[in-house]
């Protein structure tokens, strides 16, 4: 057969240790959803087993065509972001499925196969981009062009009628039928533009001739990205209403300067402009007073603002060490659910609960694990754009998840982000599956190696050091 | 491709600078998301270890509101076994609590799915609903059970019998009957009069017109007199000023006051008179502490309590908890010597120290209070925690007793003996008879004394009664209060009387 293959051109290239993860999370998702079913029915029961029969096949289909094609990637992010989409399924199978709806003709889809539907583009698409990218010049090149798609995907928001109601966050996007979020993309595109520039110029921006006080800052021209980062993220803050997004922006911004610079002082010097920018708009808008004072206080107003943050709590204090079992915890009475937002925001809370501490700890265990590969694949990056590229791509994510769970815990303020590949919803799934299949393309010993760089550099230092 | 490729540095950059290293920087991002990931495990931790616990029981939590709706929630059984609160199912299906004494609602309280809950359906209501369970470790275990609940019966102290007599007792009169075993703090009767028919409150079909119109009543059936309801003690507060004035040794049993000639002009503090009320007998000789005791000379405690001072007053009657909420099952009110807001350590002058002596002035107390007043005087002068659960037995067979406590030792033993001897003449002797004749036991030296609380210048006074029997070997001390039912001696006194007499009977029998 292998003889088959090499006439028909393919070269196959097996990866043990991919297939061993991905049985691995497999038998969970069936562990899981038997131990769901059984739950539900009272009895020994599979369920529908039609549901993680389907996403276990796209799973190895996918592993399949990573095979078939001779990758050199990254084994571990394809079985982790599976593991993670697997709790997801599970999750959505066990919460009211009216939280979710959509009409295919005849066919009504509730939350767990409309998950099931953005999984399975989702991934798709991480695969195609993870097998497809050879070369990393279109993102490169035109950073710019990508920055001002980003603007524009962020203007869109108000050029099209929103999706949802006006007092909230506006954050939906409605083409069609589908309801999309743009920040989620932006949040992609961002971080190609920042790799992009930060590649470019950090020997510049490591440099200081700029004095304000003690602190030392690169020339002032390169100063003005860093204020626009910071405009940005605060109009993300003022327009959108989207803390969660505008602090995860500027995170990954600050450490992906500092990564760039190594100079801890362009941190803390951002870290002030957004604590001094945030104090403004805690003085200034009343939704952003809002999340911090229930943060600080959420049991002031138990049944309002603080209703939500309060019943998350509960959800841990149920779990407690072991949980409550899957199935058996009280996300839901009847088709209400207990947390609102339980199934976008609070998927963390209603995981924890019925997979006690240890449950939670293991997810977060994952996301350490996709932070551990994607700094190491930033480490073997082969050049600086690659590895700032693969650094911010996995700050999207662990970030992201870090802000997410910290406010379920009441650790800090409350923002509505998702938690990456367990949240319901369409465009955070796209959103991370791009990023996963950009890190594994990153991560491929087989692509083109990167363009030489340009000697046509704008600036010269006059100081060099032999390398 | 550089295959492997090693740590990116500046030199990939063509030389273009001295760009410092990717590699190291990586490494202290992988620091802080450490950090990071830590700071969340340890948020975990104390949310769902720590803090665990009193989430998951806490009133607002859906689970203890859902354990409401469908637990097999736990019953009440009185001292004797007798059930006084159990579930039935009504008529859609749901399960309602029933209570089939009504006397008893003062200590139950209530469980409704849409009041919530109250009395010791609130106290106890993890317990009950099985959410706290009995012992360590279970907790873990019962996450493994396919019934998470393992609901809790509570085992009373109170004799039903004996609460039912009490309330039936004051009858259509507002009062209240407050009874403890004095070695224990065991409440055996707490009765409130008037009170409401709990099982009419949490039917759904009528609960919440019913709760209106308790709400209306004038007579306030909603108010736990028994812990709540605060009233002018009258001259059983007496029993806490001689403690102040013996125990601070500002008196002793032989001090004697007040001349005759002060008996025929009144007792003059401050421009302001006290008098005693007349009597057909009138001693050739000043009173000392028991004669005093006996005809319940306002005089006498007049000048007791001037000479304790006000300090110490407030001090002695803090050691009986006046002052703070009590520490029980239910909420208490807290019981005051005085308005607090004078000059002289709270009194506005000696006229409000004279008049507090004898419960009167600013003075104000619950009848638990006065209960435990009694209860500490015959247990010589050690104060128990009161307390209405004896035990609580869970589905599965546990156990977990509720034992007596001591508060504090409020007076030493001679001065509770003393007190004591006092209020044994109060009750039996030849000229205490005449007020509180009416309290005593056949068979049983009674230790008592009657009280009468003046209102103002007009209208019938609070009727009050508190004491103990047998006053060698107390097994139950009482405090009765009949609001504005006319002298102590009328109402309260063979009320009390009665009371404890058939308790001695029932004991006795039981």
């Amino acid at each position: 057969m292998i003889a088959a293959l090499d006439r028909a051109g393919i070269r196959p290239r097996f990866r043990h240790r991919e297939l061993l993860l991905l049985v691995l999370a497999s038998v969970a998702l069936c562990a899981g959803w038997v131990s769901l079913a059984s739950q539900q029915a009272g009895q020994m029961s599979i369920g529908d087993p039609t549901i993680p029969i389907a996403y276990v096949g796209i799973l190895f289909v996918i592993h399949l065509g990573f095979v078939l094609t001779g990758r050199r990637m990254d084994q571990v992010l394809l079985p982790v972001a599976g593991m993670l989409g697997a709790l997801s399924l599970l999750l959505m199978a066990r919460l009211p499925q009216g939280l979710a709806g959509l009409s295919l003709g005849s066919i009504e889809l509730g939350l767990a196969p409309l998950q099931l539907l953005w999984l399975s583009v989702a991934f798709s698409v991480l695969a195609v981009l993870a097998i497809v990218v050879r070369n990393d010049n279109w993102l490169r090149e035109y950073k710019y062009t990508w920055a001002a798609v980003g603007i524009g995907l962020l203007l869109l928001v108000f050029v099209l009628p929103p999706a949802g109601a006006d007092d909230g966050p506006r954050l939906s996007l409605r083409i069609g039928p589908i309801t999309g979020q743009p920040s989620e993309l932006l949040k992609v595109i961002l971080v190609v533009f920042l790799a992009g520039y930060l590649a470019e110029n950090r020997t510049l921006l490591a440099r200081t001739s700029t004095k304000l006080g003690p602190i030392s800052l690169p020339p002032v021209p390169y100063l003005l990205p860093m204020l626009a980062m910071w405009g940005v993220a605060l109009a993300i803050v003022i327009v959108q209403r989207d803390l969660g997004a505008a602090l995860l922006f500027f995170t990954v911004f600050l450490t992906l300067l500092y990564v760039a610079t190594r100079r801890f002082a362009y941190v803390v010097l951002g870290m002030a402009m957004f604590l001094a920018g945030a104090t403004i708009l805690y003085q200034l808008f009343p939704h952003v007073r809002v999340r911090v004072d229930i943060w600080l206080d959420p049991w002031a107003d138990p049944l309002g603002a603080g209703y939500q943050v309060i019943r998350a709590l509960y959800a841990f204090g149920r779990g407690g060490i072991l949980g409550t079992g899957l199935g058996a915890g009280l996300p839901a009475v009847g088709d209400t659910p207990a947390i609102p937002a339980i199934h976008t925001d609070f998927v963390f809370a209603a995981l924890a609960e019925e997979l006690g501490m240890l449950g939670g700890l293991a997810i977060v265990a994952l996301y350490a694990v996709i932070a551990e590969r994607g700094l190491r694949i930033a480490a073997r990056a082969a050049d600086d754009f690659r590895a700032l590229l693969a650094v911010g791509l996995t700050l999207v994510i662990v970030l992201q998840a870090a802000l997410i769970i910290g406010g379920n815990l009441k650790l800090v303020p409350l923002t509505g982000i998702t938690l990456p590949f367990i949240s319901y919803g369409g465009s955070s799934l796209l959103a991370n599956a791009i990023v996963i299949g950009l890190l594994l393309a990153l991560s491929d010993r087989g692509v083109e190696p990167p363009p030489p760089p340009s000697s046509a550099r704008r600036f010269r230092l006059p100081s060099r050091t032999p390398a | 491709m550089t295959a492997g490729g090693s740590i990116v540095s500046g030199d990939g950059a063509g030389g273009a600078g001295a760009a410092p290293s990717i590699g190291s920087a990586l490494l202290r991002v992988g620091l802080a998301l450490a950090v990071l990931f830590g700071g969340i495990g340890a948020g975990m931790g104390y949310w769902q270890v720590v803090e665990a616990q009193s989430l998951s029981t806490d009133p607002g939590n859906p689970l203890v509101q859902a354990a409401a709706r469908n637990a097999p929630r736990g019953r009440i059984l009185d001292v004797n076994g007798e059930v006084v609160a159990f579930n039935e199912r009504g008529s859609s299906g749901e399960r309602l609590r029933r209570y089939p004494f009504p006397a008893m609602t003062p200590v139950l309280g209530y469980q409704s799915m849409r009041f919530g809950t109250s009395g010791l359906e609130r106290a106890y209501d993890a317990e009950l609903t099985g959410l706290k369970p009995l012992g360590p470790g279970r907790d873990m275990m019962r996450k493994f059970l396919t019934d998470p609940y393992d609901p809790s019966d509570l085992h009373l102290s109170i004799d039903v019998r004996l609460q039912a007599a009490a309330a039936s007792a004051l009858g259509g009169d507002r009062g209240s009957v407050v009874a403890i075993e004095p070695a224990t703090g065991r409440v055996l009767a707490l009765v409130s009069n008037p009170t409401f028919d709990a099982n009419r409150l949490v039917d759904p079909a009528g609960g919440a017109d019913y709760l209106e119109s308790l709400r209306g009543e004038r007579s306030t059936p909603l108010l736990n007199r028994a812990t709540q309801g605060r009233f002018v003690p009258g001259s059983v507060f007496k029993i806490v000023t001689a403690t102040a004035g013996l125990g601070s040794g500002a008196i002793d049993p032989s001090t004697t006051y007040p001349t005759d000639e002060e008996y025929e002009t009144g007792f003059l503090v401050e421009g302001f008179t006290i008098r005693d009320s007349p009597r057909s007998f009138q001693r050739d000789r000043p009173l000392d502490f028991f004669e005093a005791t006996e005809v319940s000379s306002n005089i006498w405690f007049a000048h007791a309590a001037l000479d304790t001072g006000a300090d110490e007053l407030l001090a002695w009657s803090e050691r009986f908890g006046f002052g703070a909420a009590l520490d029980f099952d239910l909420p208490t009110a807290a019981s005051q010597v005085t308005g607090g807001d004078g000059p002289l350590s709270g009194f506005t002058d000696r006229v409000e120290l004279a008049n507090a002596a004898y419960g009167q002035g600013e003075t104000l107390v619950t009848p638990l209070q006065m209960a435990l007043v009694a209860a500490c005087v015959a247990n010589d002068g050690v104060m128990m925690r009161p307390h209405l659960v004896d035990r609580l037995e869970s589905e599965d067979g546990r156990v977990q007793t509720v034992g007596s406590s001591e508060v504090r030792t409020v007076m030493g033993a001679a001065d509770a003996e003393a007190i004591t001897q006092a209020m044994v003449l109060a009750v039996e002797g030849e000229f205490g008879q005449v007020f509180a004749g009416g309290a005593k036991v056949p068979d049983a030296t009674t230790a008592g004394k009657s009280g009468s609380a003046q209102l103002g210048e007009t209208g019938r006074p609070h009727s009050w009664f508190i004491g103990f029997a047998p006053a060698e070997q107390p097994r139950i001390a009482i405090a009765v209060i009949v609001e504005r039912a006319g002298f102590g001696s009328q109402v309260a006194v063979p009320m009390a009387g009665d009371l404890m007499e058939q308790y001695l009977d029932l004991d006795d029998g039981s």
